[in-house]
């Protein structure tokens, strides 16, 4: 009962992490082959890149899993501070790309503050909401859990990036309700998100959004555009049909049909090369990984761990459910990258931290239990 | 374990029992994954529409982004004279073009500044074009920014082109025609195909960029001069670039044209037919093959320069062209119908020596002028006059000497003026329409070139029909001589007279003389196509055939007596337009004839607008005549 209980750590959540991530390897693979130039450029490119984001992810998961989350819980609103100084610094100086700014420029790498601030926000969410005890049925905390998740969105959304405000908003929500707060207020809440959205559309949305928005509804409406890679990614997953047309021979694919097929259209690319099996095989690692998570929760015996559980799975379950969406025109085009699948740093190592919080609390869960069992 | 971790340090926790509180969160954790399938649910099911349900459409939809069926355009075939002298060239023309959707929006603007300089095409007007065409569904395809580049722009735009990512130089293809005006009546010209023709000829490959024959040969012709078009299919990435061809079926080039027409005949009947003008306005003259209908030369003047045409459209010259009051762009060979005259008088004597209504010693005189009564009303007559008091005369000497009289006889037949007696029976208004409809008037030759007239062969019902007159014996009498309501073209009376001369037969005119393919296989060999025969006694025909070497010889068209060969001919000085005060009408001359008068090998027919039978088309018939058998027998000598 005393001992440091590694016995708990979950071998089956890690090895869906670096299923999903090898996945996504295979995926950048396919999908850098013609734009990076060869088989070759490909591997030590993209792939190698995403290669070592992938070990500095690893090395981040072993760390945060045996740093004892409620540890964390003391620096929460150190790095609060720290996010939103960022965020700030990022909407000032960062880095533009596709009419957005989101990166600070660190020796040549991209870094992109808004990926690790959701894992921020879900701790210090979960360190403020479980501090309350009974009293987070009030409304002044429910507010205040509000005011914390609001204020890195709004950020973001002025970057502007809806998706990650969006994100950060779900995780709140999910987080409210996990930690028992007033049912009314919650829907109170979302009584008028909804009720102010027609008048958020108009006002607060800037142009670059409405056009994405109105781009949704018709690609057709400029086809070279913007709204090409709207309907590349609808005509990629579709004509991947059940099987895909294999791996590197998805036409649309390599002759560039699709853009950023590594990022944000990653999921094109398994639409089309492996189709409908490729998608489920995916969707299952992904509703396994969140099953491990949810478990983390389920077995936590304080709150503060269980919302961080919740967060994460949240975190990961809508970043997947938004970027799928959009490749699949369920949504309009938002920039979030597909957790493990997606090229890109920040959100892996991010990602990684994330699951290594879910085992920062199912290694100490059971030093929680009352009885030493579950 | 020594974490100090602020107010409530875990290890002195008191232990909590499973509270309804650890219950609920339990059951929110277990909603939460039913929250988890929905979205993979939700996912799922749109993932399903789009790959199981609509995949076929989505694939079609990839192949039609990946393939280009790209259209191969095969070099146009050459036309040639009959002695196989090119009249024809495809010369390369530069073009500069930028493809929409290879142009990165971010580098445009220095792209089309560059091109302003290099084009001195302005900027905006580029950029203008090139956002039309991103909007519209093919951003793919070229469009033009300037044609027509110097050989010099052309080169310097190529060597530039890596800094110029979405422009192409476009070699194409250009008619020139290289003996230019000479023979654009025949030869015709190119020009882009327009919404009419394209809807008509999409399904056999016409694409909208393409050039079509316009008229002349090359529009007769189309279909032969233009080869099969190949066809490739290409995969392309998503910037246009061609990855690879993935089929090719070749181009079939175009058959070459062989024109019956002698380059140097064309040339010199061209330089007769000028110099004798006059103050015509317009003029004509064609030469037949008369045991072929081959043409040998075809003359229209005034003429245009065809490659004003085929250079893309210069508006102010082709406003030029249309305001001419010598109408250059009209084929006066052709395509305009004017009275012809004397030279009908060939038809009327062919049907009276055919209907048996007279022969070789027909004798009837001319006192200058015959007087007709009005059929209703005795008391009015009219005066049909000769062109002289010609006297007793025979058939030959009738036809020799154009005598007015002896036709009006012979067409309308004569009642005389006084005692009502009928002294001469005539064929008829209804015998000589039928007799002209048999030598092809009133109706096209066939000819292969556009645009024909068909001309007018009057008779007592169509003026009724059109003019709502009765007909009268002066109508035939009108008629008998080639005035009145008749109207031809120069090429329909040429026919008339090779009719004649070759015996009988109405030939089919055609200025192609064989058709070969690339590879100069002969696909259609000469041909002689009869369009009519006559059925007149070989003896009447010869009865003719004299009369008319007669004319030449000692009748009215000794001006077109040469010493090199025996011409037989007639002329023709037709009044038209309205009577002026003096009485007298503008007249257009004609000649039409044959030779050698024993074994007649060509026809001639020279028509002049304003002009005068005996008095200038003749002699420009005989510098014909005597360049074609000089040249001949020059020939025949080495």
């Amino acid at each position: 009962m005393r001992k440091r209980d590694t016995g708990n750590f979950d071998l089956v959540l890690f090895g869906l992490a670096l299923a999903l991530t090898a996945y996504g390897l295979v995926l950048i693979y396919s999908g850098s082959l013609t734009s990076s130039g060869g088989v070759r450029e490909s591997l030590s490119g993209p792939v190698g890149r995403q290669l070592v984001f992938a070990a500095i992810g690893i090395g981040a998961f072993l760390a945060v899993s045996q740093v004892d989350y409620r540890f964390l819980a003391q620096g929460s609103l150190g790095m609060y501070v720290g996010l939103i100084a960022a965020l700030t610094f990022v909407l000032v100086f960062g880095a533009q790309a596709f009419g957005s700014r989101r990166w600070i420029d660190i020796g040549g790498t991209h870094v992109q503050p808004s990926e690790i601030g959701k894992i921020v926000v879900i701790l210090t969410l979960a360190k403020y909401l479980s501090d309350q005890g009974e009293r987070v049925k009030e409304l002044r905390v429910f507010l205040t859990s509000l005011a914390i998740a609001a204020l890195p969105a709004l950020l973001v959304f002025a970057e502007p990036d809806l998706g990650s405000a969006v994100i950060f908003l779900l995780i709140w929500l999910g987080m409210v309700v996990m930690a028992g707060c007033d049912m009314r207020h919650i829907m109170g809440a979302m009584g008028m998100v909804i009720a102010m959205l027609p008048f958020a559309l108009i006002a607060v949305v800037t142009d670059y959004q409405r056009e994405r928005v109105s781009l949704f509804l018709d690609p057709s409406q400029d086809p070279l555009g913007s709204g090409f890679n709207i309907l590349q990614a609808e005509i990629s997953i579709g004509s991947g049909g059940l099987l895909g047309k294999g791996l590197t021979q998805g036409t649309q694919t390599q002759l560039d049909y699709l853009r950023t097929q590594t990022t944000d259209y990653i999921f094109s690319v398994l639409g089309e090369e492996l189709g409908f099996v490729g998608a489920m095989l995916l969707f299952a690692l992904f509703i396994l990984l969140l099953w491990r998570g949810l478990r983390a929760a389920a077995l936590c015996r304080d709150d503060f761990g269980r919302s961080i559980a919740v967060g994460v799975v949240i975190f990961i379950l809508f970043q997947a459910f938004i970027n799928i969406g959009v490749n699949i025109r369920l949504f309009p085009v938002t920039g979030i990258p597909l957790p493990f699948i997606s090229q890109g740093g920040s959100s892996l190592v991010t990602v990684f931290i994330a699951i290594g919080l879910l085992e920062s609390v199912l290694i100490r869960h059971r030093q929680m239990s009352p009885y030493g069992l579950t | 374990m020594g974490y100090s971790t602020g107010r409530k340090p875990w290890r002195s926790d008191p232990p909590r029992e499973l509270t309804d509180e650890a219950e609920a969160a339990k059951r929110k954790v277990f909603y939460l994954g039913l929250v988890v399938l929905a979205v993979f649910g939700v996912l799922t099911v749109q993932l399903a529409r789009l790959q199981l349900i609509s995949g076929e459409k989505y694939a079609l939809r990839a192949e039609n982004n990946r393939l280009r069926q790209v259209s191969i355009t095969p070099p146009r075939g050459l036309i040639y004279d009959r002695h196989g002298v090119p009249l024809v060239e495809n010369r390369a023309s530069f073009s500069a073009a930028i493809v929409a959707a290879d142009l990165p929006p971010e580098q445009e603007t220095a792209i089309t500044v560059t091109l302003q300089e290099l084009l001195g095409v302005p900027a905006g007007e580029i950029a203008a074009r090139v956002q039309e065409r991103r909007r519209s569904n093919d951003p793919f395809s070229p469009v033009a920014i300037k044609e027509n580049l110097s050989q010099e722009t052309a080169f310097r735009l190529r060597e530039r082109l890596p800094e110029l990512p979405g422009v192409r130089v476009i070699v194409e293809p250009r008619r020139e025609y290289i003996n230019g005006p000479l023979l654009s009546h025949v030869i015709g010209f190119l020009g882009p195909i327009d919404d009419t023709e394209y809807a008509a000829l999409r399904s056999r490959g016409y694409q909208l960029n393409d050039d079509i024959g316009k008229t002349g040969v090359e529009y007769t012709y189309e279909s032969a001069l233009r080869g099969i078009p190949g066809v490739k299919v290409v995969e392309a990435d998503a910037s246009g670039r061609e990855v690879r061809t993935i089929l090719e079926q070749p181009a079939t080039p175009g058959a070459s044209i062989v024109l019956s027409l002698d380059l140097d005949l064309q040339q010199k009947v061209t330089e007769f037919v000028q110099a004798g003008m006059g103050r015509s306005r317009n003029a004509a003259a064609v030469v037949m093959d008369v045991r072929t209908g081959e043409i040998l030369a075809l003359v229209s003047l005034p003429t245009y320069d065809n490659n004003v045409f085929a250079r893309g459209v210069d508006q102010r010259e082709i406003e030029r062209l249309l305001t001419d009051p010598g109408k250059p762009l009209v084929n006066h060979a052709i395509a305009e119908m004017y009275p012809p005259g004397s030279t009908f008088k060939q038809i009327t004597g062919i049907a009276a020596l055919q209907e048996g209504i007279a022969n070789a010693s027909t004798r009837i005189t001319s006192l200058g002028s015959i007087q007709v009564r009005n059929q209703y009303n005795p008391s009015i007559s009219y005066t049909f006059k000769d062109w002289a008091a010609l006297g007793t005369m025979d058939f030959y000497r009738g036809v020799a000497m154009s005598s007015d009289v002896y036709f009006y006889y012979l067409a309308g037949g004569y009642v005389d003026f006084n005692s009502g007696r009928d002294v001469f029976q005539g064929l008829g208004a209804a015998r000589l329409a039928s007799w002209a409809r048999k030598f092809g008037l009133g109706a096209a030759t066939g000819i292969d070139l556009p645009g024909e007239s068909e001309g007018l062969v009057p008779d007592p019902a169509w003026k009724e029909r059109a003019l709502g007159e009765v007909w009268t014996v002066g109508d035939t009498y009108n008629m008998g001589i080639g005035q009145g309501y008749v109207a031809t073209t120069p090429l329909q009376m040429l026919l008339v007279t090779a009719a004649i001369a070759n015996g009988g037969d109405v030939l089919v005119p055609h200025v192609v003389r064989e058709i070969r393919d690339a590879a100069g296989g002969v696909i259609v060999p000469p041909w002689r196509r009869v369009k009519n025969n006559l059925n007149v006694d070989p003896r009447n025909i010869n009865i003719m055939r004299e009369a008319m070497r007669q004319a030449v010889d000692t009748g009215t068209a000794t001006t077109a007596k040469v010493r090199s060969v025996a011409v037989a001919g007639k002329t023709g000085t037709a009044e038209f337009g309205e009577r002026r005060p003096d009485g007298s009408y503008l007249e257009h001359g004609w000649f039409t004839g044959f030779a050698p008068y024993d074994n007649p090998e060509i026809a001639v027919v020279v028509f002049l607008e304003q002009g005068g039978g005996a008095l200038t088309a003749a002699p420009v018939a005989a510098k014909i005549f005597d360049y074609y058998f000089q040249r001949k027998n020059l020939a025949e000598a080495r």
